[in-house]
């Protein structure tokens, strides 16, 4: 039974502009009545991951289609509840916290396994976490969930990756410890009520340093950086605590898992988990519907075809994902350091076109910041933005600015198909609605990754941001003032804001938090920071034989169901 | 009449062929029937490219970047001939503006590459020795030469100028024509009536005019052709990456790009562009081969 | 037999030509231009890879831009830049490279964790091989038959046919071919056998995983080396003592066919010699479509990610077996028209 809680948190990946999901659909769940599971020999989920990872290693990991695997092979301390709610144990089965919030102890299972059967002990949780923060191995996931945490962890930055004392030095100030075989202790910096969510990342997985370095032929120099990362090249010698264990790697093909015969939770019953990377949504597409492909995103420009065809159309569901996109400006250049104009841009598009027409459902109008699902969602903070060209024109007005004076920006867009396509929908929104002319610029995604790092543009879109875990720490940090070029990239500085948001991070005080949390979020809303625009929503055909999905808005790139794949099984068909 | 040709073909018997006087060539180029059909097609391409702003002005053609989202992908009606794209545009006003740019960058391209490609192809094949190959391991090295990076720089440079394009596109393609060329040259260059007229006197470059046209052109021309598609499918990728033209500015390249995504929801999209383009490819076809016939003096007509 | 070479006046400052008239130092003098040929090839790879380094340090754009996903922070970028030894100044890393490549060392992918650039590539390479020869064994026949058939009957509704064919594979670009083909035999195949059959949609296999890869490949050269083999034919029929001998019947047909085929392949084979080295090499479009795991998409993956090592691999191969393919082409000039010098 696909049970679907599009009601709270997820991990999410942040994002920056990700090709978008295809279109809405309503989804029921589309399984079988009777879970009358199919024989062994069918129990085969393809699935479309659209990307290879990059690393096998879940250290080295940072996007979503990379933690679609590591999240099957690898498991961390802890997990999300499948309603966001809170956590549950993962590899640990639960954790205690000091009364100063300042040390974390977890207490591992007594039958958490690795793949190769030998037990997941608490060395194996230093070790990885270790790795993790090691300067020299320069971990995409770092900062700032374990930097700015773990005690000792803010040097990280400070660090000479290439002198092998001063690294030695670091790790062994880390706040990590592993009294006993099943005890790993975290002890923290400072305050954080989220630590519980870092928890849940997957690039905090354990790692066995005896597989490392059997892999790089003898102990592995903190400075070494190749040899240390020999045993993720092949399927033999990634030994991981997850529910699957790979089997077979065809570089740029498919990743194929079988389950973890040792994994705590018994073994999975599908007994062949097959990742496919098939960029092209025409070819994903065209395997779904021969049968060769169980599960496959739909995008915005198939959306009509899957709604038109009777048959797919009952295979579809529309699922939220804790993500939302908006336009960023540059509020370093005239005028649009003014929050007035920056609202009077917010208010002249019509989202409910964009979202119901443009993007064929796929994706849900919204004015606000925290996405629907997550603890701090509320619609009522977007009054300010909403679509209105007559308040639009009245603000743009006040500030004494003149359409012509807009008309010199350019809109910076990245060669992707969904970011060319939004984009063409806004300029055009910005001509009819404010009478501004600006241009779309399509330059390809690297060059405008390092032009938005320089400050070196105007308007710049969509840009968002998809929650890693679903507490709103998460997403905050995005607008602090020293998180000009990296992250807030229209350097959009707000008064106490920086200080609200320290607040709720350090507090532990849940409704403090919250109450801090939703003041920073009307601020960015009313001064316009940003125009907030929609809330992704994926749009997936799933085969009516595959049952036991739980399907969560932290799913990993666009797969349904993926971060609990352990309980799906193929139906007889 | 037919005793006239008789005899003039007597007389070409032993000499070799060359170009006859223009008067000539114009005349068999405008029997060719194909060949004038292929002509006119493309005088009324470039006049729509030419006057389709002023249509647009009169009402007699949509305005190209019109959006209405409610009638996306809306296939061929009364008042979409050609359906409407993927923020519905009507594709018909999309292709006739689209003509301006991907005819212009298709032909005039080719021209750039005709000028670069066949006069290092001609002097290799000519001079030969070192200056032969000296100019093919220049070509060697710029058939390998990493045209997607150069891209990125050129727009990093010149930012989106349609001169970028011209340079991008014609300065990475004219290796193939350099060494057909030069194919063709060698082979012609020790035949015996090359010889034999240089022996009387004339000079090598006016050698290689007379008589490398009509014998190799065909190649060339059919390079060129196939280089008119290639140049626009090459400059909607390149306008992807940052170089030429910006959306929503229509080109039939892109068209068929993003024709390619909605292939399933619409086919429209992506065969209306082709036929366009196809088209102009087959009016050139015909064109060439019209030219090759006329300025061959033997073609029986 | 080579005809008499006339006059063997040498171009200017060439070392002597081949003299085709003695058949036993034939072999010698090939070999010593192979050689010399294989001896330019390491000044032009020098130069492209100099090229190629300069402008991707030119490119904006670093390897460790995020392009989605959270921007990496100054320490791990900076920690990278330490891993890769992009901190040292240019020069010294050019240097580096050429010396290690000379040792046959690409170095290490910067997107792909701890893979080496010359695994990926040679991973990689024995699919985009077998799909790039499979098309070119089928190019060849069907270009130059189709070619010829259409030359010996020009202006017919053979030409016209062939001609149309030809304009369809150059107008349309070979992802929507691709595309069609899928859509065509894949998915419309599988409703129509009521899922008893379709050709699979993607991924590699020797099987019938070839069909549509490799017809998609095909189509566009077919078309290119069809009308190019038709045009050079025309050039060589056109002459009367051709005509003639044509027009006087069966048995010197064949004898002026060989004539024809040996006087028009030239070009053929000049463009057949890109050909090759492009279709070994691979393409972006057909192994993204197909999903093939060869190098086609490498260099353009590599590119995008601003991967230098994986670039700078890429290119050097491309680079040598265009070098390799264009030094065959010349070598088949003087089989295929003996009058033909080579410096």
């Amino acid at each position: 039974m696909l049970g679907l809680h599009p009601t709270r948190s997820a991990r999410g990946i942040a994002l920056g502009a990700i090709a978008l999901l295809a279109a809405l659909a309503c989804g029921n769940g589309a399984t079988g009545t009777s879970a009358q599971e199919a024989p062994s020999a069918q129990q085969i989920l393809r699935v479309n991951d659209s990307t290879e990872p990059n690393s096998y290693d879940p250290g080295q990991q940072t996007y979503t289609y990379e933690a679609a695997v590591g999240r099957t092979v690898f498991e961390p301390l802890l997990k999300p509840k499948a309603d966001l709610s809170d956590v549950e144990g993962a590899t640990a089965k639960s954790y205690d916290v000091s009364s100063d919030g300042l040390t974390y102890t977890f207490h591992l299972r007594d039958n958490a396994k690795w793949s190769d059967g030998k037990p997941v002990t608490a060395k194996d949780f230093v070790y990885g976490w270790k790795r993790l923060l090691n300067p020299a191995l320069a971990a995409g996931y770092v900062d700032p969930f374990f930097d700015n945490t773990v005690a000792g962890g803010a040097k990280y930055s400070d660090v000479n990756a290439k002198d092998p004392a001063a690294i030695q030095s670091f790790l062994d100030g880390l706040g990590l410890s592993a009294p006993d075989s099943h005890t790993f202790v975290v002890k923290l910096a400072a305050k954080a009520a989220f630590f519980k969510w870092v928890a849940t990342l997957w690039v905090g997985a354990p790692i066995r340093q005896d597989v490392v370095e059997q892999a790089a032929g003898g102990p592995v120099p903190v400075t070494d950086t190749t040899k240390a990362e020999a045993w993720a090249n092949n399927a033999a010698t990634i030994i991981g605590n997850g529910s699957f264990k790979i089997s077979e790697i065809v570089s740029k093909d498919h990743v194929t898992e079988v389950p973890n015969p040792n994994y705590w939770g018994g073994a999975a019953k599908i007994q062949q988990l097959i990742y496919y990377f098939i960029p092209d949504q025409n070819t994903a597409l065209a395997k779904y519907r021969t049968g060769e492909l169980d599960i496959d995103n739909v995008q915005a420009t198939n959306v009509p075809v899957v709604r038109n065809d009777p048959k797919l159309s009952k295979q579809a569901h529309l699922l939220p994902e804790l993500t939302t996109f908006w336009m960023t400006f540059n509020s370093k250049e005239t005028p649009l350091d003014n929050p007035k104009v920056r609202l009077a841009l917010a208010q002249s598009i019509d989202r409910d076109k964009l979202t119901n027409d443009v993007l064929q459902g796929t994706d849900k109008a919204f004015q606000t910041f925290i996405p629907k699902g997550m603890t701090g969602y509320d619609p009522s903070l977007g009054a300010s933005q909403k679509f209105d060209p007559a308040a639009a024109k009245a603000d743009l007005q006040a500030a004494g600015v003149t359409a012509a004076q807009l008309s010199k920006f350019k809109l910076l867009t990245r060669n992707t198909t969904t970011s060319k396509t939004v984009n063409e929908f806004i300029s055009q929104q910005w001509q009819d609605n404010l009478g501004a002319s600006i241009q779309l610029e399509v330059i390809d995604s690297k060059t405008v990754t390092s032009r938005i790092r320089k400050g070196n543009f105007d308007i710049y879109g969509p840009d968002g941001w998809g929650a890693d875990y679903p507490d709103q720490q998460d997403w905050f940090d995005i607008f602090q003032t020293n998180a000009c070029h990296s992250l807030n990239w229209g350097c959009v500085t707000l008064s106490g804001y920086d200080s609200l948001v320290q607040k709720a991070d350090t507090s532990l005080n849940e409704s403090d938090r919250n109450s801090a949390y939703t003041q920073a979020q009307k601020q960015l809303i009313d001064t316009g920071a940003v125009a907030f625009m929609y809330q992704q929503y994926e749009y997936d055909l799933v085969q009516p034989y595959v049952s036991g999905l739980t399907i969560t808005p932290i799913d990993d790139e666009f797969i349904p169901g993926d971060n609990h794949y352990h309980d799906a099984f193929i139906t007889k068909h | 009449m037919a005793v006239v040709a008789t005899v003039d073909q007597a007389v070409d018997w032993e000499s070799p062929e060359q170009i006859g006087l223009w008067s000539d060539v114009w005349r068999r180029f405008r029997r060719n029937r194909l060949a004038v059909a292929g002509a006119i097609v493309v005088a009324v391409l470039i006049l729509d490219a030419l006057l389709v702003p002023l249509l647009a002005g009169m009402g007699l053609v949509q305005d190209p970047i019109h959006q209405d989202v409610t009638h996306i992908f809306g296939g061929p009606s009364l008042h979409h001939p050609a359906g409407t794209d993927y923020l519905g545009r009507d594709t018909l006003a999309r292709l006739m503006f689209g003509a301006r740019i991907s005819l212009s960058i298709g032909i005039l391209v080719q021209g750039i590459i005709l000028a670069i490609g066949g006069v290092i192809g001609l002097v290799s094949g000519y001079f030969g020795g070192r200056v032969d190959n000296l100019l093919m391991r220049f070509t060697d090295i710029w058939f390998a030469f990493p045209d997607l990076i150069f891209v990125l720089v050129l727009v990093s440079v010149f930012g989106p100028s349609i001169l970028s394009i011209f340079v991008a596109i014609a300065l990475t393609n004219w290796a193939n024509l350099a060494r057909l060329v030069r194919g063709q040259v060698l082979s012609i260059k020790e035949k015996e009536f090359i010889e034999s007229a240089r022996a009387v006197g004339s000079s090598g470059f006016k050698i290689m005019a007379r008589h490398l046209i009509p014998n190799a052109l065909g190649p060339v021309i059919v390079t060129l052709t196939f280089g008119i598609p290639q140049a626009i499918f090459l400059d909607a990728a390149l306008s992807y990456l940052g170089v030429g033209i910006q959306p929503p500015t229509p080109d039939w390249g892109v068209m068929v790009q993003d024709g390619y995504q909605a292939m399933n929801a619409s086919a429209g999209q992506v065969v209306f562009p082709a036929i366009a383009i196809a088209i102009t490819m087959l009016s050139f076809t015909f064109i060439g081969d019209g030219l090759r016939d006329a300025l061959d003096p033997r073609m029986r007509r | 037999m080579g005809d008499t070479a006339v006059g063997g006046r040498p171009a200017r400052g060439a070392l002597p030509p081949i003299r085709l008239r003695l058949p036993r130092s034939r072999g010698v003098a090939l070999a010593i231009y192979v050689g010399r040929r294989v001896l330019w090839m390491f000044p032009v790879l020098f130069f492209v890879i100099l090229i190629t380094f300069v402008l991707m340090h030119l490119a904006p754009g670093s390897p460790w831009d995020r392009t989605g996903g959270r921007p990496l922070s100054a320490a791990v970028v900076a920690n990278m830049n330490v891993k890769y030894g992009l901190d040292k100044p240019i020069w010294q890393q050019f240097l580096l490279y050429i010396w290690n490549a000379l040792h046959f060392d690409f170095g290490l992918s910067y997107q792909y964790q701890g893979k080496t650039v010359s695994s990926l590539i040679l991973g990689g390479w024995p699919y985009t091989f077998t799909i790039g020869l499979l098309a070119f064994c089928v190019i060849v026949p069907v270009g130059i038959g189709l070619g010829v058939a259409a030359a010996l009957r020009q202006n017919t509704r053979a030409d016209y046919s062939a001609m149309a064919f030809a304009t369809f594979g150059a107008a349309v670009p070979n992802f929507v071919i691709g595309m069609l083909l899928i859509i065509v035999f894949g998915v419309t195949l599988y409703n129509v056998t009521g899922g008893n059959y379709s050709l699979p949609v993607s991924g590699f296999g020797v099987d019938d995983h070839l069909i549509m890869p490799v017809v998609t490949l095909a189509t566009l050269p077919t078309a290119y080396i069809a009308r190019l083999t038709r045009a050079s034919t025309l050039d060589i029929l056109r002459q009367d003592y051709v005509r003639t001998a044509w027009a006087k019947g069966l048995s010197e047909r064949l004898v002026v066919l060989k004539h024809i085929l040996k006087n028009s392949l030239i070009p053929v084979v000049t463009a057949l010699g890109p050909t090759f080295a492009i279709l070994i090499t691979g393409s972006v479009i057909v192994e993204s479509v197909f999903v093939i795991p060869g190098i086609g998409r490498s260099f353009v993956t590599a590119v995008f990610s601003r991967d230098y090592p994986m670039i700078l691999g890429t290119t050097i191969l491309f680079a040598v077996v265009i070098a390799l393919a264009n030094l065959v082409v010349d070598i088949l000039y003087v089989f295929i028209d003996p009058r033909v010098r080579l410096s």
